[in-house]
């Protein structure tokens, strides 16, 4: 009753000692003369090369309602652009194994345990070493990009840069947005505090939201601009965009917030900066300087 | 079995339902108990959160309980101070016994349930006798509740103390085989940790830092309440 | 180690030497109770507690704006007295309650209590063997998979009904909610319940576990913590999701005290569980069986259980404190009174992202487990795995803000935690590349179990892949709260956590119940399951990438043929578990009779008689290798070898 096995290892076999160990360079030839890694590398790159479409599928999707509206979400699209083409090469390496494990080294049917064994393959260095400095270089360079990219967006979110790393010189817009079950009001605190259940910004300005909610938690996601903020109770939380292409895109709520959690949506409309101050006169308030 | 190990059971009893020695199933015990102490660690760890994490946030400008009558330091340091004298007894009954003396431990598990009861029966009144409701705000709640947790594991001591008082009366601990005594009082030095944790930041963190907390759904932030 | 090595006979030898007396027939008051005595017992305390309370409670108080206080505190009275009432009835007090009189349990007793003699009775009692406590957990984890799978139907078909409400938005938010929670409940235990407490006692060499009666009291008290759960559907839902947002879940209906003290009780039983799975694995592996012959899935039990231990009392915490918002109007999570909603997402998501690495871990250890069988290889770089494990352990406590990139908590906390949750696909990938190694010139078994590790490697990937774009801050800022994210943790739970689960229930399947799984029923079930899989969720992506918001029931035009197709699948996967749990009941039936290694493994509970004998084995084993000792010398090796010499040769 134990799992003593009598026969020795692979390894134990193995026979040591400098005097039979091939040279590196002729090893590395042997193994890329062996049929089954041959197979595997053109499996791996055509697969490689049949992946990298999908990061413009990915983009295609994300564009399909008019994104990018602002800079902050070509950023995003870029990312997930760069992501996409990054990882193409880690699917297509776990794809091809698994394809060719299936499909190349050979099945056993039937119920009973097959006699034939694999090869007792327990360790090798360069593949654990070279697996594992691939992946933290993947990565250490994905944590690089996000936290550059980070903080990019984060300046642009306060007005203070846009993507052309000019420094604008428009005043910022103010807006206050207050969630509550099941609608989003926006108060425009520079224009006599209008306020309105569609928000209206112009084009090319920055524009700086406070948001607070006055029941529960909403999620004010401005879609195609890339604004995604958490409207809390008893807290204000900050955000802001620098919309770039004129036209209307949608609000919604992307948080849980109650029965009419699916109702709760409006609309932004970018407009001309002409049409702003008309649109400001017409509710009643101050001109924007 | 061979007749070796056989003779080494005089010494050492086994247990009656697995037939293991005892002393493995105390190191068993004993890893039990401090994984025990660990969850539990855990919860009392989330309290202390939400006190320190209330506290430092104000919400609304609503932590301090009406007209700023938090709760009086001293019965926090009288209930620690009786859950310590408790687990010291216990531990001086655990020594005792470690040298056979049974009357040792007899003499402490008693007292320590006598104290434990007292410091229980402290407890409650300190809960029932704070100057604020429970629904007084946020310091209100976050106090009554972690009193309420001492109140829970004195309540969980007490059923462990008179255990050990009733078992060694019952002669069921000897000098070999008392393991469950230790494991009782690592409970109850885990106990008086927890307490303290509580007392800490009950007493030290009253007001709140924080004056200029956001007046709940607007945009104002104000500082007069 | 001196786990010693005891013949059964020995143990009824030593009676003589310190026994306490059996008073009355062996089991004492446990003879007289089982399921039914407590579900009775639950009943009529909690019927008491109502019919009392309903007399004294101040009908209709309010806290604060929100919900009647006095009506909850009815309703949580209630709750809590069933699960008290249960527990009487069905005597988990008695082993404690003996202990402080001093009426120590006999060897006798706890052999009835073991559930000798009592046939199949033994599986409604109080039954302390690990082996009834795994199929316990087995019947109640596929039982909640198929309440859990109901919802998601209901679910789907909400969603694919674009031109109409099904549902009225509560009940529909409710499904939403009671189907997070009860999936999420059902893929805890799947594995480590019914896995971890039947198999891996016997893969370590033990009896039992450590503690017996905690493990019966772990899987009882789960029991009584279901019934509040789903009573909840009846009285007004729970509409919040599974993660209870406060103060959402403060307004919510009394069903949502039903999920309070159903997690309450729940993470009693889990940290039970972990106390009892840690102790075992820790102290009682057979003789020689050091650290590094531990087979791999019992490294992946404790990996878990450890993450369950730790992280689940903040959860629960976190419920204790929102019930007590409920029913006494405290204010931890109500701001008009001080109260926060970011100290309820910390304290949920301290435990809510470990637990699902609570959920994956298992299931892939199982299957790095059983793949060396179905190859005949021996696994690839036990250390790594072993690091992998150890890695996601320590990584998994410290990336929960990745939840709350959004909420404004914190905002620079995005950095740390963007780095901490990258950082932690390292670790995963430990494990991918010991799964892909393991595979690596194998000639593949193609039986079931040895299938779903490739679904779970196809599903891991993408998983882990869209994990990446969601660690991402820049790239949450858009998919945060959106189908997308739903669409990643299905992958993550359902494909790399519940198909790892099918593969593993088959494959011990035959030493559990003692037949085989019908192999061709369950491939079709399991291949119709993952194809449309694939289906489902691969088109919820799309609706994320477009931005649809999750946990909606009406939604833009521009999404719905990406439901629809979701909608398709999701019924086919439904089709396929179907077909799946009718292999598993007709096979538990009336399957062909298992022989005691039907895989051919080398593992310890293949090497004991099936059924398994009640004290698991005749002689306790000894061990002298790891369980991994299968493969023949690699042929390239000599080739390389003759290569070599004719290469010296030419180069004299």
């Amino acid at each position: 009753m134990s799992t003593v096995d009598e026969r020795p290892t692979a390894e134990a076999e193995e026979p040591e000692g400098p005097t039979n160990r091939p040279e590196p360079s002729y090893r590395l030839r042997e193994w890329l003369s062996r049929p089954y890694v041959r197979h595997i590398l053109i499996i791996f790159v055509i697969l490689t090369l049949a992946i990298i479409p999908a990061a413009w599928l990915v983009i295609h999707f994300m564009n399909l309602s008019g994104a990018p509206a602002s800079d902050i979400m070509y950023e995003i699209e870029r990312t997930m652009f760069v992501f996409t083409l990054v990882s193409a090469p880690v699917m297509a390496i776990t794809a091809t194994i698994l394809l060719y494990s299936l499909l190349g080294w050979g099945r056993v049917h039937g119920e009973e345990p097959p006699m034939q064994e694999s090869p007792a393959i327990r360790s090798n260095p360069i593949a654990i070493f070279g697996w594992i400095g691939a992946t933290s270089l993947l990565a250490a360079f994905l944590v690089i990009w996000g936290l550059v990219e980070l903080a990019r967006i984060t300046e642009m979110s306060n007005g203070t840069t846009r993507a052309n790393q000019q420094p604008t010189t428009a005043k910022p817009l103010d807006i206050n947005v207050t969630g509550q079950q099941w609608l989003w009001t926006f108060e425009y605190p520079g224009q006599q505090s209008i306020t309105s259940d569609v928000l209206v910004v112009p084009i090319d300005t920055p524009i700086y939201f406070n948001v607070t909610s006055k029941d529960v938690i909403h999620n004010f996601w401005v879609v195609e601009l890339g604004v995604k903020i958490d409207a809390n109770p008893g807290a204000i939380t900050n955000t802001g965009v620098t919309p770039n292409k004129l036209g209307n895109f949608n609000i919604r709520c992307a948080e849980l917030c109650g029965l009419h959690h699916a109702y709760m949506e409006t609309q932004i409309k970018v407009v001309t900066q002409e049409q702003f101050d008309a649109w400001v006169r017409e509710m009643g308030g101050k001109k924007f300087v | 079995m061979s007749t070796t190990t056989a003779s080494s059971t005089q010494q050492i009893p086994r247990s009656p339902t697995t037939g293991e020695l005892v002393t493995t199933t105390a190191r068993r015990n004993r890893l039990g108990i401090w994984l025990c102490i660990v969850s539990d660690a855990t919860g009392t760890v989330a309290l202390l959160i939400s006190y320190v994490y209330l506290w430092s946030l104000n919400v609304n400008s609503a932590w301090a309980p009406p007209k700023d009558s938090f709760a009086p330091d001293l019965p926090f340091w009288l209930i620690v101070a009786g859950i310590v004298l408790a687990a010291a007894t216990m531990w001086w009954g655990v020594r005792g016994m470690a040298k056979g003396h049974r009357g040792q431990l007899i003499l402490a598990s008693a007292l320590s349930s006598i104290i434990v009861l007292v410091t229980f029966v402290g407890q409650i009144v300190q809960l029932s006798t704070f100057p604020f409701a429970i629904t007084e705000g946020a310091y209100a709640s976050a106090t009554f509740w972690l009193a309420m947790a001492t109140a829970i594991h004195l309540s969980v001591v007490l059923f462990l103390t008179l255990a050990i008082f009733n078992r060694t009366r019952a002669g069921l601990f000897t000098q070999s085989n008392h393991s469950h005594v230790r494991l009782v009082a690592m409970w109850m030095t885990w106990v008086c940790v927890s307490a303290l944790l509580g007392a800490v930041v009950t007493t030290t963190m009253k007001v709140s830092p924080n004056t200029n907390s956001p007046t709940f759904g607007t945009f104002s932030q104000s500082s007069n309440k | 180690m001196s786990t010693d090595v005891i013949l059964t006979s020995d143990i009824h030898e030593q009676m003589a030497v310190h026994q306490p007396k059996q008073r009355g027939k062996a089991g004492g008051f446990l003879r007289r109770t089982n399921v039914l005595t407590g579900s009775a017992l639950g009943i009529v305390l909690s019927a008491v507690t109502y019919a009392i309370g309903s007399k004294m409670v101040p009908w209709g108080t309010q806290n604060a704006d929100y919900s009647q206080v006095g009506l909850n505190a009815l309703v949580g009275a209630t709750y809590v007295a069933w699960v008290i009432g249960f527990m009487i009835g069905i005597g988990a007090f008695a082993g404690p309650v003996r202990w402080m009189l001093g009426h120590d349990i006999t060897h006798d007793d706890s052999e009835y209590m073991a559930g000798k003699g009592q046939g199949k009775w033994k599986y409604w009692k109080y039954t302390t063997d690990h082996k009834v406590v795994g199929l316990q957990y087995l019947v109640m984890a596929l039982t909640l998979l198929g309440f859990g799978g109901f919802f998601a139907m209901l679910i789907r078909t909400e969603l694919g009904v674009t031109w109409a409400e099904v549902f009225d938005p509560n009940f529909y938010n409710s499904l939403i909610g009671t189907h997070g929670i009860v999936m999420i409940i059902a893929m805890i235990i799947v594995v480590a319940g019914p896995l971890g407490n039947f198999i891996m006692p016997l893969m370590i060499g033990a009896r039992d576990m450590a503690f017996p009666r905690l493990n019966a009291l772990s899987f009882w008290l789960l029991f009584a913590a279901v019934p509040p759960l789903l009573s909840n559907l009846l009285l007004g839902g729970i509409r919040d999701g599974w993660t209870v947002y406060q103060p959402l879940g403060a307004q919510a209906p009394v069903g949502m005290i039903g999920y309070q003290i159903c997690i309450i009780t729940f993470a009693f039983s889990t940290g039970i569980a972990g106390v009892n799975l840690i102790t075992t694995i820790v102290t009682m592996r057979a003789r020689g069986m050091t650290w590094n012959r531990v087979p791999i899935f019992v490294i992946g039990i404790l990996a878990a259980a450890i993450m369950g231990l730790v992280w689940f009392p903040m959860y629960q915490y976190s419920q204790v404190l929102a019930f007590s918002d409920k029913v006494v109007g405290s204010s931890f999570f109500i701001p008009q009174e001080g109260g926060s909603v970011w100290l309820y997402e910390n304290l949920f998501w301290l435990l809510g992202h470990p637990e699902v690495y609570v959920i994956v871990v298992p299931a892939t250890a199982a299957l790095l487990e059983l793949m060396v069988v179905f190859l005949r290889k021996p696994l690839f770089s036990y250390k790594v795995a072993v690091a992998g494990f150890a890695g996601i352990v320590g990584l998994s406590s410290v990336v929960w803000v990745h939840h709350m990139y959004m909420t404004g908590w914190a905002p620079s906390a995005g950095y740390p935690f963007m780095l901490s949750t990258e950082l932690i696909s390292i670790p995963f990938g430990f494990l991918v590349l010991v799964m892909l190694g393991t595979l690596w010139r194998g000639k593949v078994w193609t039986r079931l179990p040895m299938m779903t590790v490739y679904a779970v490697l196809w599903c891991k990937i993408i998983g882990g892949i869209t994990g990446v774009y969601l660690s991402d801050v820049p790239v949450d800022q858009y998919m945060h709260g959106s189908m997308f994210v739903v669409a990643h943790f299905h992958f993550m739970l359902m494909g790399a956590g519940l198909f790892g689960a099918m593969g593993a229930i088959a494959y011990w399947f035959p030493k559990m119940t003692g037949k085989m799984l019908h192999h061709r029923l369950g491939m079709v079930g399991f291949w119709v399951s993952f194809f449309a899989f694939q289906v489902t969720f691969g088109s919820m992506f799309v609706a994320g990438l477009q931005g649809q918001p999750r946990r909606v029931l009406q939604f833009d035009n521009a999404f719905e043929i990406s439901n629809w197709i979701s909608t398709i699948g999701a019924y086919l996967i439904g089709v396929g578990m179907l077909i799946f749990l009718y292999a598993i009941i007709t096979s538990w039936r009336s399957g062909t009779i298992a022989p005691a290694n039907p895989w051919g493994a080398k593992t310890l509970e293949w090497q004991t008689q099936t059924p398994v004998p009640l004290e698991n084995f005749p002689v306790l084993p000894v061990v002298t290798s790891d369980p991994y000792g299968y493969g023949v010398p690699d042929p390239y090796d000599s080739i390389e070898l003759k290569l070599t010499d004719e290469n010296l040769k030419v180069g004299a």
